[in-house]
């Protein structure tokens, strides 16, 4: 049952609009997060959604009825709010706090009746804060102040709660901590939960739907799956990422890869890269990290190196799995490394099959190519090809090809280079 | 040390209420005429309907009767209300702005009274209606006055900024006190009736602000305490406060406009008689929690019977002189209150 509904909701600070267009429904008993990067209108959207921020245009109903037409205490009695970070500085005991959460349901002077306490205490029991009631928030740690100020949430008896970053500024433990509460709330309770989160796999660990926030809109929403894709997470953040499955939480799992699109990095030289079975992955993250131009190949489909590759959407030229090299495919390798200015082979062990990528590198280094060998461990054997490789390799020796001994020297080296 | 439950905040709020009556009769008998506690009760007593029929005062001197009635009196229980309400609007301030350094003047209440007093001194239009000089009026009016210039500054889009607030009663208060010291400078002859009176006095002035004040004052204060609860929640923050269900900008607006009214009242009587705003509801807020229902009515007790005692000090200390009772406040107050931080740090 759909119980929350925006319509066309618009809300800005003077002329600056911080939601465009929101449309949006949510159904009883979800749990809903709100992802996105700073400044997106995360926070916004859940103070519009509790008629917090009450100078929006467009349409908000909470079953069914305009937010606009319920009085303060009637919409607290339905939807509750954890704020973000609250900094509390006078001493109320945590009991009192949660004793607060009665007060859109208490007449003035009103004392807290029985009913008051039954809620109340149950709201404590629930956030594992029972045992320490007496104790004042100003002497808590930030996970119990967290589940203090949830305790109080549910001693509204919302349907609905909403959650800015309830676990921003906690410890690992406490975060989950807190997430596993609300998991459970939502279940066993069928609250209705709305949270803005951070970390974006929490986010899609416990959470049933996602709406994914960019400059005040909605980029997508949908199930954790539809929204989290690597594409929809570099639209949003401008970083790229990879997205997998973590067998462990059975939940997809974001990496941020740490650099950002950016433009082609002239001073450089471009490269071609000659890698494979991860020999690549270090060099392919610092030479992107300067935003390099780069090309590797041949990587054979489902090689981790290709993984990386195909992630970062690296210029590559593919086999099929597990199969060698062939002919035709190493030419185009050769026509890619000829547009480089650099050929770089990692220190990638060589069989019969990808023996061909060094062959390749020694026509390029005949027609004038420079070619550069990373050698990160002098006592690594990479010759699974009884001594044909160790040739190659010394002939390309011959013919002028740099031999370095660190990822560190390479950078350095391409950092003095010099264009003809 | 501090106290939840509903029993024993009702025992506190008895007590406070036993000490304050003992008090009253203890400062109205202390001075230089021999008078004895209990005769302040039987002269009280024998001014109540009914009950007076049973009381004997045949053995009190009518020059004793007098000076209980007619002098000590209506000034312990002026002193009394201006405790109380001192320290309620320090309270309801201090709560409201979330700042600890709020008192009843932040919003520039004393600044104005203290211009509306001197344009009165200097002017020597002395004039006396219902028992009101026209110093009482003009503080009144001139405190009235910077509030509500305060009050424009600081609302913006008919919101009340706190930050704004507090800045604009810093920089109005300045600029009134500017003015009333240049006044000061043209009549210096002036000069030390005016300064005199900023100091705060509680003396000589009888039984009509009494009679005209503690009305309007119960009444503020009995709505102060009906806010209590909005007034605990506001402290989580306005945005939660929201979500809860209170109506935060009336709620404002309502607690701020009965603070400054609170405090316009008893200033333009006594005059400023500063630190009990700032440092009563601290030290009731060390001794019972922050829980403003608790919070309100004990500070408003606690701060009469400090207004009392302070004043009995500055009248008798080195009697016949007596001392502006706003030196006093702050010299038996403040070590008290250092000593009440120390050992809730101690505590900690």
């Amino acid at each position: 049952m759909n119980i929350i509904n925006l319509n066309k909701v618009e809300f800005g600070y003077g002329k600056q609009k911080v939601l465009k267009d929101i449309n949006l429904t949510i159904e009883e008993g979800q749990f809903l997060s709100i992802i996105g990067p700073n400044g997106a209108g995360k926070s916004t959207l859940l103070k519009v959604i509790n008629n917090i921020y009450e100078n929006y245009d467009g349409n908000i109903s909470i079953y069914g009825k305009n937010i606009r037409d319920y009085t303060r205490k009637e919409l607290a009695r339905i939807v509750s709010f954890v704020p973000q970070d609250t900094y509390l500085d006078f001493e109320f005991s945590i009991e009192e706090l949660v004793f607060m959460g009665r007060y859109p349901f208490q007449k003035r002077f009103q004392n807290d009746g029985k009913y008051d306490y039954d809620i109340s205490y149950r709201a404590m029991a629930l956030t594992n804060t029972l045992e320490i009631k007496d104790r004042l928030i100003t002497q808590i740690s930030g996970g119990e102040r967290q589940r203090a100020l949830i305790a109080k949430a549910l001693a509204q008896d919302p349907k609905i709660i909403l959650l800015d970053e309830p676990t921003s500024h906690l410890d690992i433990n406490h975060q989950i901590e807190v997430l596993e509460l609300l998991k459970e709330l939502n279940k066993k309770q069928n609250l209705t939960i709305i949270s803005v989160l951070h970390d974006l796999n929490l986010a899609s660990r416990y959470s049933d739907k996602l709406v994914l926030l960019k400059d005040g809109q909605i980029l997508k929403s949908g199930n954790v799956d539809e929204v989290l894709t690597a594409s929809n997470i570099e639209n949003a953040y401008n970083t790229r990422a990879i997205v997998e499955l973590n067998k462990f939480t059975n939940s997809l799992f974001v990496t941020p890869i740490e650099l950002k699109k950016r433009e082609k990095n002239t001073s450089f030289p471009s490269i071609h890269l000659i890698a494979g079975g991860g020999s690549g992955q270090v060099i392919i993250s610092r030479l992107l990290k300067e935003g390099i131009d780069l090309s590797v190949g041949v990587l054979n489909v489902g090689d981790s190196d290709w993984q990386l590759a195909k992630s970062l959407k690296i210029d590559m030229i593919e086999e099929k799995p597990f199969s060698a090299i062939k002919d035709e495919t190493s030419k185009e390798n050769l026509n890619l490394m000829r547009t480089k200015d650099i050929v770089v082979i990692a220190q990638v062990p060589i069989g019969h099959g990808n023996l061909l990528n060094l062959e390749m590198a020694l026509t390029a280094i005949n027609e004038g190519k420079k070619v550069i060998y990373v050698k990160e461990d002098d006592d690594k054997n990479i010759d699974y090809t009884n001594g044909i490789a160790t040739k190659v390799i010394d002939e390309l020796i011959l013919k002028g090809m740099i031999v370095l001994n660190s990822i560190d020297e390479l950078m350095n080296y391409l950092e003095n280079y010099r264009f003809k | 040390m501090k106290l939840y439950h509903k029993e024993s905040k009702f025992r506190v709020l008895i007590s406070l209420l036993m000490l304050l009556i003992i008090i009253v009769a203890m400062a109205s008998a202390i001075g230089s005429a021999n008078i004895k506690v209990l005769d302040v009760y039987r002269v009280i007593l024998s001014k109540m309907p009914i009950i007076n029929k049973y009381i004997n005062v045949e053995n009190i001197t009518d020059a004793q009767f007098a000076i209980i009635w007619n002098v000590r009196l209506p000034r312990v229980i002026l002193g009394m209300m201006v405790g109380a309400s001192l320290s309620v609007a320090g309270v309801s301030f201090q709560g409201l702005l979330k700042n600890p350094m709020a008192d009843p003047y932040i919003l520039g209440v004393s600044s104005g009274a203290a211009l509306g007093a001197t344009i009165a001194i200097i002017s020597k239009f002395e004039y006396v209606k219902y028992g009101f000089s026209s110093i009482t009026l003009a503080a009144f009016i001139g405190a009235i006055v910077a509030v509500f210039i305060v009050y424009n500054i600081g609302k913006i889009n008919n919101k009340l900024s706190t930050n704004t607030l507090l800045l604009a009663g810093v920089a109005v208060g300045q600029f009134f006190t500017a003015i009333m010291s240049f006044l000061m400078v043209f009549n210096s002859n002036d000069m030390s009736r005016i300064i005199y009176w900023t100091m705060g006095s509680l003396s000589g002035k009888g039984w009509n602000p009494v009679k005209t004040l503690s009305i309007p004052i119960l009444l503020t204060i009995v709505v102060l305490i009906y806010y209590s609860k909005e007034l605990n929640i506001l402290l989580t923050g306005d945005e939660t406060a929201k979500s809860m269900g209170v109506n935060v900008e009336r709620t404002k607006q309502i607690i701020l406009v009965l603070g400054t009214l609170l405090t316009s009242l008893v200033v333009s009587v006594s005059g400023i008689i500063g630190f009990v705003g700032l440092i009563i509801p601290h030290i009731t807020r060390i001794i019972f929690g922050p829980d403003h229902r608790i919070l309100i009515p004990s500070s408003a007790m606690v701060g009469a019977i400090f207004m009392i005692v302070t004043d009995t000090i500055s009248r008798t200390l080195i009697s016949p002189v007596e001392i502006p009772v706003g030196i006093i406040t702050a010299m038996f107050g403040g070590p008290f209150f250092i000593y009440l931080l120390r050992s809730k740090k101690k505590m900690m």
